[in-house]
């Protein structure tokens, strides 16, 4: 282990320990989310060591508790991943001088809180080890900080009484992510067509009305960002 | 439900989109990059599939529409609370504090 990647990962943890406390409770609430669907401890522990990915679990457990088709349930992840196509283009030159075993490890540990914390920093260092170590310290510590809490949740859960209602934690976690996402008109536009399309939808065979209404969603936002430019620039 | 053999299937396959979503500009390094266009129509993905996933759950009880429900006043406060406070646990402790004492308080 080198110097430098030494001070990547000093830099790198700097930047990331102050947001990482905003994992604890997602963590323990994505726990407890899939105990209250009725998954035992190791299919819980299976699951968030398997997909890594707290808004593609909290939404699809729904649809493992209904028994909904295999098709639906990895399109469904698919979409509530997509941000990280996103998040993927941007921080992907980092990595370009890297093995594939690593980027492949990137990919796996590649969150929304990593990617805050340093991606800025990523772009303004040509020394490849410097950016190995400032990326991979702070995701391994988010990932086992995120698997410790969802074990304390998973083991948790059982201690709660049944009629809590405590699934609508997760729907609670879903909205923490969409509240600061709404911040311009498009962006609260692309949100309601998709959530009220849902509603209007729900009576399309196989919950197509879900990928309907989030496909017009996009549109809608997209659309408005086109018009609110183009009257800007009148 | 989705029990068994089944059920671990489904991790992988969701395990799957995890990895395609995260390395896709990762994993084939230089040579790909995303149109402008359809990058910026996907900033707008993430707003409408949480949506999507929030709103049923706040409107409809067991498939039916119901206007008003304790899990929409306990949404309204969610939304009140996140929008003020960047706390991670107010909304959590607010929001199902909310729910249970409609629910079990004034059994609504």
């Amino acid at each position: 282990m080198d110097s430098a990647f030494r001070s990547g990962a000093r830099e790198g943890m700097r930047a990331f320990l102050p947001i990482s406390v905003g994992l604890v409770p997602w963590a323990i609430v994505t726990g407890i989310a899939m105990r209250s669907i009725g998954l035992s401890e190791l299919e819980s522990m299976g699951m968030s060591l398997l997909v890594f990915a707290a808004t593609a679990q909290l939404g699809t457990l729904p649809l493992i508790a209904s028994g909904a088709p295999l098709w639906l349930i990895f399109l469904t992840g698919l979409v509530l991943n997509l941000r990280f196509v996103i998040f993927s283009a941007a921080i992907a030159p980092a990595f370009h001088d890297h093995s594939l075993a690593r980027r492949l490890a990137s990919s796996y540990l590649l969150t929304d809180g990593v990617f805050a914390a340093v991606s800025e920093k990523l772009r303004s260092s040509d020394d490849p080890q410097w950016r190995w170590g400032c990326y991979l310290v702070p995701s391994l510590y988010g990932w086992a900080l995120w698997q410790v809490c969802a074990l304390v949740g998973v083991l948790g859960a059982g201690a709660v009484p049944q009629d809590w209602s405590l699934e609508f934690m997760a729907t609670i976690a879903l909205m923490i992510m969409l509240v600061p996402m709404v911040r311009t008109r498009p962006m609260l536009l692309a949100a309601l067509v998709g959530g009220l399309g849902t509603v209007l939808l729900r009576g399309m065979p196989l919950r197509l009305g879900l990928f309907v209404a989030i496909a017009l969603g996009i549109a809608a936002g997209f659309a408005a960002e086109h018009w609110q430019e183009r009257r800007a620039a009148r | 439900m989705i029990e068994g053999v089944w059920l671990w299937i489904t991790f992988v396959a969701l395990a799957l989109t995890t990895v395609i979503t995260r390395g896709s500009f990762i994993l084939i390094g230089e040579k790909g990059r995303l149109p402008p266009t359809v990058q910026r129509a996907l900033r707008y993905a993430p707003a409408s599939a949480l949506a999507a996933l929030i709103v049923p759950d706040l409107l409809l009880d067991h498939g039916h529409f119901q206007a008003f429900n304790p899990k929409l006043v306990a949404g309204a406060v969610i939304v009140a609370i996140a929008l003020r406070t960047r706390n991670p646990w107010l909304p959590f402790i607010l929001g199902m504090g909310v729910l249970i004492a409609l629910r079990k308080g004034l059994g609504w």
